[in-house]
């Protein structure tokens, strides 16, 4: 596969070359060149990541919140979570990512995505959803940010002046490396940072539009989104909502904002699925196995 | 065919839209109408002034089948809010978080909170498993038959103004 940022490579050390003194032997040129190559920043080098680049940085971040909150261990629901996950994948713009979804064993009422197509959603959001649509809708939207890049171009910020040599060995080596040892490091600390503090309000505000167009293209009322901000407006700790309120609009600003950008477009939309039968019955494992009514049968005298 | 048996029943619990909880209590957040069924032209029962405190029935999509003001009709879904006294639907909420990235409205007790981020490490047992778990293109579509959910051209949208 050709990688077009490291097309730049003979460039960069053609720069490096001529900027050596010309009575320099070869030794110290390339010297003059490693210390070109360790010395240069990442910088926007992101901008070009590839797709391979992309997944391995998600799944570490999706590897580290899994070490924060492991997977549910329930194989059907994962399954289901996939299906319907993919499906909506198949509406977005990148269709063919290596999508994996995932319940994740927390109480917590949250949902993530890393780069690449890596979506965890824990448990106590899935187990409070009312249809589901409210779950098409969470799923909708972190598939949006994953669209968007959202967290790669926020890492892309954070680790601007991080070594690009180190990053390099980082995409060619599994571990075990020290200069991509240190680039994992870096990763990782720059992507606690962003899952515990969160993107900007534009681009919670994007995926929201993203995802009800998502789960509408989906054949599910794009209407499931905002049920379940709706649900976070309920919220009882007033207080708690000044925490990180710069960079994480409210849900009732969230909603203020769908009400706007979606106006009636979705009103006279036919068809669109709110719940359904199987969706139920994975939630309602304690549902009566065999409650079909019997064969009637010839009557007969009682016991008593 | 248990399974049947299940889907079965649990269709009997969908032919009337989801009902709310029991208690789902909320209030308007800006001024609107109550009108006589979920349709943007249907009859107006009367108008909703903001703050106006509404028991939610039933949803319906976009709608909100309430009881206010000794009327009742319904209501666009994105303009109420719910009370801080309601209980969020499933369980009772020690730890309630928004978006997709962690802003901590309440601290939970097992909450995946800033502090269990920031000290977790990579588990690569389990992001082996992860990516185990991805279902492909015609399994998508499997379920979205099993679903009868269909498919339709959607424009994005354009950015909404806030307040």
């Amino acid at each position: 596969m050709i990688r077009p940022r490291r097309l730049f490579w003979p460039l960069a050390a053609g720069i490096a070359l001529a900027a050596a003194p010309a009575t320099a032997q070869f030794g110290v040129l390339s010297d003059v060149v490693n210390k070109a190559q360790s010395a240069k920043k990442i910088g926007d080098g992101l901008h070009s990541i590839n797709e391979q680049e992309e997944i391995k940085i998600g799944g570490d971040l999706a590897g580290m919140l899994l070490g924060a909150a492991p997977l549910v261990e329930d194989p059907a629901k994962q399954q289901y979570v996939n299906r319907l996950g993919r499906w909506l994948a198949l509406h977005s713009d990148r269709p063919a990512l290596p999508w994996k979804f995932a319940l994740i064993d927390s109480d917590d009422f949250n949902a993530f995505s890393t780069p690449g197509g890596y979506v965890l959603i824990t448990r106590g959001l899935f187990d409070r959803m009312r249809n589901e649509s409210e779950l098409a809708g969470v799923l909708a939207h972190e598939i949006a940010h994953v669209e968007r890049k959202h967290h790669l171009e926020a890492l892309q910020k954070a680790l601007r002046n991080q070594s690009f040599s180190e990053m390099q060995r980082y995409f060619s080596v599994s571990t075990g490396n020290g200069l991509a040892d240190r680039f994992t490091d870096a990763l990782l600390s720059a992507g606690k940072d962003l899952y515990a503090k969160g993107l900007d309000k534009e681009a919670e505000y994007e995926a929201d539009r993203i995802g009800v167009v998502i789960a509408a293209r989906s054949g599910y009322s794009p209407y499931g989104l905002a049920g379940v901000l709706q649900t976070l407006s309920a919220t009882t700790e007033e207080r708690a909502y000044g925490l990180h309120t710069r960079t994480h609009p409210l849900p009732l600003d969230r909603l203020a904002r769908l009400d706007s950008a979606m106006g009636l477009r979705f009103e006279n939309m036919p068809d669109l699925i709110e719940d359904t039968p199987a969706f139920v019955a994975l939630r309602n494992p304690a549902l009566p196995p065999r409650p079909a009514p019997s064969p009637p049968r010839p009557a007969r005298k009682k016991r008593t | 065919m248990p399974g049947l048996r299940v889907l079965l029943l649990a269709a009997a619990l969908l032919l009337t839209g989801t009902p709310a909880l029991a208690n789902e209590r909320g209030s308007v957040i800006r001024a609107g109408d109550l009108y006589a069924e979920p349709f943007i032209d249907a009859a107006k029962v009367g108008p909703l002034a903001p703050n106006q405190p509404v028991t939610i029935i039933a949803r319906k999509g976009g709608w909100l089948s309430v009881e206010t003001g000794g009327k009742r009709g319904w209501v666009r879904l994105l303009i109420v809010r719910l009370d801080a006294a309601t209980p969020a639907p499933g369980k009772s909420s020690a730890a309630l978080r928004t978006g997709s990235t962690g802003r901590t409205v309440a601290t939970g007790v097992k909450g995946l909170d800033e502090g269990s981020i920031q000290a977790a490490s990579v588990d690569r047992v389990q992001l082996a498993r992860l990516d185990r778990l991805g279902a492909s293109e015609s399994e998508a579509r499997a379920l979205a038959v099993q679903n009868r959910l269909k498919e339709s051209q959607v424009a994005k949208l354009k950015p909404g103004k806030g307040k």
